[in-house]
C-alpha cells in the first residue's frame, strides 16, 4: 500500500512539474520595454536614498540625480554654479556670500529659499547626521564654518574661520552629497532620515533592493539655461523614468543590452568594449576619466627605501605600450598625479619618465641590486591593474629587476595599502576632483598616515599652501613643483588615468560619458 | 516517531554551534576591513574609526561573538553592514528565489532522471542505455555557468523568447515571474539529471538482478508492471538519499547561477557580502545554511518508510 501511495505521489509531481514547465515556455515573452523608460545598468546596489552619509560610489550615482547644492563640478573639473546663481568671496578669504537662483522648487512643490540652506548647511555640520565629509571641517580639515545666515530670501553668507581654495571643490564633491540643498520633509518628525526631498531634475522611485531604483522625471524642475555642464548647466530630462537595474555580472548586462532589455551600460571593461565593437546596434561611448592607477612602492622597505632602485624601475618601463596594451587605445599614457582632464595638467605635468634601459642597468648597479624579489601585490577586481602588474613585471625583468606579483582581493588589497604593509602595489585611486585632493591622497607623514606613498615634508608644505590660495597662477606653480619633485622621487608610478566607458543602444541619444566616473540621464532621449 | 524527531532536532544543536564559533572565527581571519571597503581608498583613519565605533567592530573577537551569539539564540541576525537591512529578513526573501529554483529543477530533474536511469538499466548494453549513459554524463560534465550562458545566447539574444536579465517576484506578476525562471531552472534541472540519472541507473541494475523481479517475470507479469511495481519503488531509495544531498547542498547557494541569470538568490548574496566583509550577512547566510542542510536531511530520512518499508522509524 505504501509503495502504491509512493507511486502515486511520484506520479502527481511529475505531472505538475510538467504542467509548470508547459506554463513556463508558453507565457515566456520578454515583456520589459516601456516607452519612455530608459534601462540602464548598474553593478551593486545603492546603500542608501541618504546622500553624504550612508553612501558608495553608485550611491553618488543615483543620487546625483535627485540632488543638488549651490555650487557643481563642470566637466573641466571646475567648479560652476547650480542652486546658486553667483557668489562673492570677500578680500580676505574667510567670507563666501552666494546669491540664489529664483523659482527653484523642491520635489514637493515648495519653492527654495535662504533659509532652507541654512537649514540644510546646520543638518550636514550636526555631527549627528554623519556627514561624510564633516572631517573636512574640523580642526583637522580645510576650514571650519563658523557662521551659515540668510540675510535675505536669496541670499546666504557663510563664514570660515580661515581662508581655503578648497571650499567649493568640497561642498560640490559628489561622495559629500554635493551637500544638497534638500526640505525639511527629507527627514521624519523625529529628525530621521526619510527620502530626498530635494531640487533635481529627478525624483526617486521605487527602491527594489538587489533588483533596480527607479528615477522619475519631476516635471516642476528649473533647470539652468547654460549647456549641460558636468553635475551643472541644463538638465533636461526626456524620459518619463530611469530604471537603474542592479546586475552585477557584466556578462549578463552585456547580453542585456545586445537583447534590447537594457539600453545603456556604463562601467565596462576594456575587453568588454572590444567585444561590442563590432556590434552595430550598440555605440560606445569612451571618456578619459579621473582614477589614477600606477605603482605604489613603498619607501619604507628595506630594498625600496634607495630611490634609485625605484628609479630603476620607472626607466625600465614604456608607460605609453603599457597604456596602449592594458586600455586599448582607450586612454593615455600619463605620469603626472594630477589626471590628464584637469585644467592644471599642463606642460611641466606632461614631462614624466621616458624609458631608458641603459640607465637603469647603471642605477642598479650602482645601488648594488642583486636580483632579490619585489614582490607586487594586484587584484583582479580591477582586470587593468592586474595587466598593468603583468606588463610592470616582464619590462622590469629587462634591467634585471624580479618582481613577483601576489594576487589578492580587494578587500584585502585595500587592508594592505591602508597600513602601509607592502613593498610594491598595483594600485587604482578613486577620482579627485580637486588638484590639491589628488596630491593629498599621495603625499603625508608615514609616520601618522601609513597609506600615505609619498613622505616628503617640503611636498606637504606646499600641498598645504596650495589648499591656502584660489589663485590660479599660484597653484599652477605649486602643482608644477610637486610634479618635479614627485618623479624625482618615485613614491609611486603613475601609469595612466583610465576612461569610463560605456555602450548604449542606437535608439538612445544624448548621452556623454564625463571626467567623473558615473553616468547622467538628463539630457538622454530615447527614439 | 515524534521521540526520534525530538531526538535528531537535539543532535542539531552542537551541530550549529560549531558552526557559529567555526564560521565567525574563520570571517574574522579573512584580511579586509569591512569599513574600509565600505569607504574606499578616499576615507581617512578619523572617518574609518568612527564607523568602526558605530558599529561595534571596535571592539574585541570575544566580545563581538558573545554579542552576536546571544541575539542568534533569540533570532535576531543583526543587521547588515552594508546597507543597514536586517539579516534574517534578507535572508529569508534571499531564500525564497534560490529555494523556488532549486525545489523546481531537482523535481524536474527528478522526474526525468529517475525513468531514464530505469530504462537504461532496463536496457542494459544497448544503444539506448548508451544514449542515456553518454547524455548523463555529458550534462555532468557540464559546467552550470557555461550551461547558463549559452541558454541565455540561444533564448534570450537568438530567440528572443525569454528576458536576458532581472527578476520579477510570483507576486508581482506570474506570467513575467516565470518567463525569468524558466532559464535558471533549466540550466539546474539539465545538470542535476546528469548526477540523478546515473544513481538511478546503477541502482535500477542492481534490483533487476535480484530473485524477485525474475520471479515477477515468471509469474509472467508484463514488463511495465515488474519495472513500474517492482523495480522502481526499491531502486528509488538511493536516488532519493542522493536528491537529499542534492539539495541540501543546493539550497545552500546556486551563486553561480544566480550571478549568471541575476537573481537575487541566497548564494549571491553570500558571495557579495564576503567580498564587501559584510560579517554579519556572512554569518547569517552560513548559519542558516547550516539550518537547511540539516533539515533537509532530517526530512529525507523521515520519508524513507514512504519508499523502502523496511526501513521503519525507530
Amino acid at each position: 500500500m505504501r509503495q502504491h501511495q509512493g507511486i502515486a505521489a511520484f506520479t502527481t509531481m511529475a505531472m505538475s512539474a510538467g504542467v509548470a514547465l508547459a506554463l513556463a515556455w508558453t507565457s515566456a515573452a520578454p515583456a520589459l520595454a516601456a516607452g519612455g523608460v530608459l534601462r540602464a545598468r548598474f553593478n551593486a546596489d545603492i546603500r542608501s536614498t541618504d546622500p553624504g552619509t550612508n553612501r558608495d560610489a553608485n550611491t553618488d550615482g543615483v543620487m546625483g540625480h535627485v540632488v543638488e547644492g549651490l555650487v557643481a563640478f563642470r566637466e573641466d573639473t571646475s567648479i560652476g554654479p547650480m542652486l546658486a546663481e553667483s557668489w562673492e568671496i570677500s578680500p580676505d578669504g574667510k567670507t563666501y556670500t552666494f546669491q540664489l537662483r529664483k523659482g527653484v522648487k523642491f520635489h514637493n512643490g515648495a519653492v527654495m529659499t535662504a533659509d532652507d540652506v541654512v537649514w540644510s548647511f546646520k543638518r550636514w555640520l550636526d555631527p549627528a547626521t554623519q556627514w561624510r565629509c564633516l572631517s573636512e571641517f574640523s580642526d583637522s580639515g580645510i576650514t571650519k564654518i563658523v557662521g551659515v545666515e540668510a540675510t535675505d530670501p536669496q541670499t546666504v553668507v557663510i563664514r570660515l574661520e580661515r581662508p581655503t581654495a578648497l571650499l567649493l571643490g568640497t561642498l560640490a564633491r559628489p561622495d559629500c552629497g554635493q551637500t544638497a540643498i534638500l526640505h525639511r520633509d527629507s527627514l521624519t518628525p523625529d529628525g530621521k532620515w526619510r527620502e530626498p526631498v530635494a531640487t533635481g531634475p529627478f525624483k526617486l522611485g521605487e527602491w527594489k533592493r538587489g533588483q533596480y531604483v527607479d528615477l522619475i522625471r519631476f516635471d516642476d524642475y528649473v533647470s539652468r539655461t547654460e549647456p549641460r555642464d558636468g553635475y551643472t548647466g541644463a538638465k533636461k530630462v526626456e524620459v518619463d523614468k530611469v530604471r537603474v537595474n542592479i546586475i552585477p555580472d557584466s556578462s549578463a548586462a552585456k547580453a542585456g543590452l545586445l537583447s534590447g532589455s537594457l539600453d545603456i551600460i556604463n562601467s565596462l571593461s576594456v575587453p568588454e568594449v572590444e567585444e561590442l565593437k563590432s556590434h552595430t546596434d550598440v555605440k560606445l561611448s569612451i571618456t578619459p576619466a579621473l582614477g589614477l592607477t600606477g605603482i605604489l612602492l613603498q619607501s619604507n622597505d628595506s630594498l625600496l627605501k634607495d630611490v634609485r632602485i625605484r628609479r630603476a624601475l620607472a626607466l625600465s618601463l614604456d608607460t605609453k605600450e603599457i597604456a596602449d596594451v592594458v586600455m586599448q587605445g582607450t586612454a593615455s599614457a600619463n605620469n603626472s598625479a594630477l589626471p590628464i582632464g584637469s585644467p592644471f595638467h599642463g606642460a611641466v605635468e606632461k614631462q614624466g619618465y621616458t624609458q631608458d634601459i641603459a640607465q637603469a642597468k647603471k642605477l642598479l648597479a650602482e645601488a648594488g641590486y642583486k636580483g632579490q624579489p619585489i614582490k607586487m601585490i594586484a587584484n583582479k577586481r580591477y582586470s587593468f591593474v592586474f595587466d598593468s602588474a603583468v606588463l610592470v613585471q616582464a619590462m622590469a625583468q629587462a634591467v634585471g629587476l624580479k618582481i613577483d606579483i601576489e594576487v589578492l582581493d580587494w578587500a584585502t588589497q585595500l587592508d594592505r595599502y591602508s597600513k602601509g604593509d607592502y613593498q610594491a602595489m598595483a594600485f587604482v585611486y578613486s577620482a579627485r576632483l580637486d588638484p590639491s585632493l589628488s596630491f593629498e591622497m599621495l603625499t603625508g607623514p608615514k609616520a601618522t598616515q601609513p597609506r600615505k606613498v609619498w613622505d616628503n615634508p617640503e611636498a606637504q608644505e606646499m600641498l598645504r599652501q596650495s589648499m591656502l590660495t584660489v589663485d590660479t597662477a599660484k597653484r599652477q606653480a605649486l602643482f608644477d613643483e610637486m610634479h618635479r619633485r614627485f618623479i624625482a622621487d618615485v613614491p609611486m608610478i603613475v601609469l595612466f588615468n583610465g576612461s569610463e566607458l560605456a555602450a548604449h543602444r542606437n535608439s538612445v541619444k544624448g548621452y556623454a560619458g564625463w571626467l567623473y566616473p558615473q553616468p547622467r540621464f538628463w539630457g538622454v532621449s530615447l527614439q | 516517531m515524534f521521540g526520534y524527531l525530538v531526538r535528531r532536532l537535539a543532535m542539531t544543536i552542537p551541530t550549529l554551534l560549531l558552526v557559529a564559533i567555526t564560521v565567525f572565527a574563520l570571517v574574522r581571519l579573512i584580511p579586509g576591513d569591512p569599513v574600509q571597503v565600505m569607504l574606499g581608498d578616499s576615507a581617512d583613519p578619523a572617518q574609518l574609526e568612527q564607523l568602526r565605533r558605530q558599529m561595534g567592530l571596535d571592539q574585541s573577537i570575544p566580545v563581538q561573538f558573545g554579542y552576536w551569539l546571544a541575539k542568534v539564540a533569540v533570532g535576531d541576525f543583526g543587521h547588515s553592514i552594508t546597507n543597514g537591512l536586517a539579516v534574517l529578513p534578507l535572508i529569508l526573501e534571499r531564500f525564497q528565489v534560490s529555494a523556488l529554483i532549486v525545489l523546481v529543477a531537482v523535481t524536474i530533474a527528478a522526474c526525468v532522471a529517475v525513468p531514464a536511469g530505469l530504462i537504461a538499466a532496463w536496457r542494459q548494453n544497448s544503444a539506448t542505455d548508451l544514449a542515456i549513459t553518454a547524455g548523463a554524463t555529458l550534462l555532468l560534465s557540464i559546467p552550470s555557468f557555461w550551461l547558463g550562458l549559452l541558454l541565455l545566447l540561444l533564448f534570450g539574444l537568438k530567440l528572443k523568447w525569454l528576458p536576458v536579465i532581472g527578476y520579477v517576484p510570483f507576486s508581482d506578476n506570474f506570467g513575467q515571474a516565470l518567463t525569468f525562471i524558466v532559464l535558471p531552472i533549466a540550466t539546474l534541472a539539465m545538470i542535476e539529471i546528469g548526477a540523478l540519472t546515473r544513481m538511478s541507473r546503477a541502482s535500477s541494475i542492481e534490483v533487476l538482478r535480484l530473485e524477485y523481479v525474475t520471479h515477477a517475470r515468471a509469474k509472467g507479469a508484463p514488463e511495465w508492471r515488474v519495472l513500474g511495481r517492482h523495480v522502481l519503488p526499491n531502486a528509488f531509495a538511493p536516488t532519493w538519499t542522493l536528491i537529499g544531498l542534492i539539495l541540501g547542498h543546493l539550497l545552500g547557494g546556486i551563486a553561480v547561477i544566480e550571478t549568471v541569470f541575476t537573481l537575487p538568490g541566497l548564494g549571491r548574496l553570500l558571495v557579495d557580502s564576503i567580498f564587501a566583509r559584510d560579517y554579519p550577512v556572512v554569518q547569517g547566510c552560513l548559519l542558516f545554511t547550516a539550518v537547511i542542510y540539516v533539515v533537509v536531511n532530517l526530512i529525507v530520512d523521515l520519508c524513507y518508510p514512504l519508499f523502502d518499508p523496511r526501513v521503519a522509524a525507530e
